[in-house]
């Protein structure tokens, strides 16, 4: 009987330990391409966030559909207006796991994240390579996604379809520091 | 028993603590706020809603080239023109200086008219219930009539041949699909063809849109006059159309009761009143070039 209260204690003892090893990403860099023949398309956000807890690899990333910037600025209010509708949708957002993420082992590591993307709404299941840069302290995420414009319900219309990729190709960094509540 | 029941709890309370990471991570992340101020965008597409202009001013370095047009028949005349027996139109060129300052100039070749404006936004509507829940835009236009007409009081000089209109747009993004726009309007005239007018007049004016589509939204206008000519009879100016945006073209489609392009002019001088007959129905179409400079 002592013995379970014991290893009780021992157990949420240790859950609650883990609280001390979230890692904040604040102003993490997000890039966007569409390549077509008519047109390129670029834009840029460099306010994604996102929190890994380093114990369990558990990751969830929060994108601001209104922070990405474009070259030209009628073609960012048509993003936000006709097509990622970002009144009725402000973010877009992750929610995984680091596979096999080993907090210490320093240098670079390339791991898998698996989990769900919502845009839009719309949840699907992603996964995706990612390279870890661990520093100690600090670590940074790097790698690429291809995104289906179909998958999340982006309506183009037929006269613009040629200058909009099917996919799209999205690109990150995110550097975490600590989390100090 | 009691060991069952521990080991049960340990389980559900292990499963918690699972569940409740997940969730400990959102709230990290939504303690931390974002930078940027949230602004309601688009509250119209366009800097013009239909005839007049809209609340929207365009972002730094954007360089619009407009081409207006309306056409019409003539209720005397019945000589079946192909399309219609007459048109007019005004060239127009609007430049974004700054995110809230835009300025424009335009020239419309049949009526000599030539027009010049400055917007400037005050207020932008915030966005998700926070911060002001309308946005506001100062606008002065300017106007000189380049052609002599005969029998008008005095138009011997050059500043009475020109006209001031002053408008304070104030509009609100009631959702997604519509919005609406309340303007308090001023309008001076520096000379009137007949001594009975008054050179001031007070109006507002009202407009709407409703997006059908993506790209493609209805829209409205109708401006009350509230000291009309006393020399003619005038009507609210009245405007029912469609805006398309294809892209760096917008295209707006126009059915209106007045042939002109001209703020001080449409608000005060409609002599029509809005319906399908020859000589009161004017059908007007704008085309929008955008470019960023």
């Amino acid at each position: 009987m002592e013995r379970i209260l014991l290893f009780f204690l021992l157990i949420s003892s240790v859950c609650f330990g883990q609280n001390g090893e979230q890692y904040f990403a604040r102003q993490g860099q997000m890039t966007f391409f569409s390549y077509t023949s008519v047109e390129n398309i670029k834009a840029q956000n460099d306010q994604v966030q996102s929190v890994v807890d380093t114990n369990t690899g558990e990751i969830i990333v929060s994108i601001l559909i209104k922070a990405f910037k474009f070259e030209k600025s009628l073609m960012e209010e048509h993003f936000n207006e006709s097509y990622m509708e970002s009144d009725l949708f402000p973010k877009a957002t992750f929610q995984g796991n680091i596979i096999d993420f080993d907090p210490s082992t320093l240098g670079i590591q390339t791991r898998i994240i698996k989990g769900d993307f919502t845009l839009r709404g719309v949840t699907k299941p992603v996964d995706f390579k990612v390279n870890i840069n661990n520093l100690g302290d600090t670590f940074s995420l790097e790698g690429d996604i291809e995104v289906l414009v179909k998958d999340y319900n982006i309506k183009i219309p037929a006269l613009l379809s040629p200058n909009i990729a099917n996919a799209i190709q999205v690109k990150f960094n995110l550097e975490y520091k600590p989390y100090e509540k | 028993m009691r060991s069952k029941l521990f080991l049960t709890s340990l389980l559900v309370l292990s499963y918690l603590q699972s569940e409740m990471m997940g969730q400990d991570l959102w709230s990290i992340l939504e303690s931390e706020p974002v930078d940027t101020p949230e602004y309601v965008m688009s509250t119209f597409k366009g800097n013009r809603l239909s005839i007049g202009h809209s609340i929207e001013t365009r972002k730094k370095g954007a360089l619009e080239v407009t081409f207006m047009s309306r056409y019409w028949n003539t209720a005397e005349e019945s000589n079946n023109n192909f399309f219609a027996d007459r048109m007019c139109a005004r060239f127009g060129v609007d430049y974004a200086f700054s995110d809230r300052f835009t300025a424009g100039v335009g020239y419309g070749p049949p009526n000599g008219i030539a027009d010049g404006y400055v917007k400037y936004r005050f207020l932008q509507q915030g966005a998700g219930g926070d911060g002001s829940p309308v946005g506001i835009t100062g606008l002065q236009t300017a106007t000189y009539r380049s052609r002599q007409l005969t029998g008008v009081e005095d138009r011997s000089e050059f500043f009475n041949r020109t006209a001031f209109t002053s408008q304070l747009l104030i509009a609100r993004k009631i959702n997604t699909d519509f919005s609406l726009q309340v303007a308090p309007t001023f309008v001076h005239r520096s000379s009137s063809s007949n001594s009975l007018d008054d050179h001031n007049h007070f109006a507002v004016g009202f407009g709407g849109r409703y997006k059908l589509g993506n790209h493609v939204s209805l829209v409205s206008e109708y401006y009350y006059v509230a000291n009309p000519l006393e020399s003619i009879e005038t009507f609210g100016s009245f405007a029912l159309g469609v805006n398309w945006d294809v892209r760096y073209l917008l295209l707006q489609f126009t059915m209106t009761n007045n042939p002109i392009f001209t703020e001080d002019t449409f608000i005060t001088q409609t002599r029509r009143n809005f319906n399908f007959k020859d000589g009161n129905f004017f059908f007007g179409f704008n085309a929008t070039y955008f470019l960023q400079l």
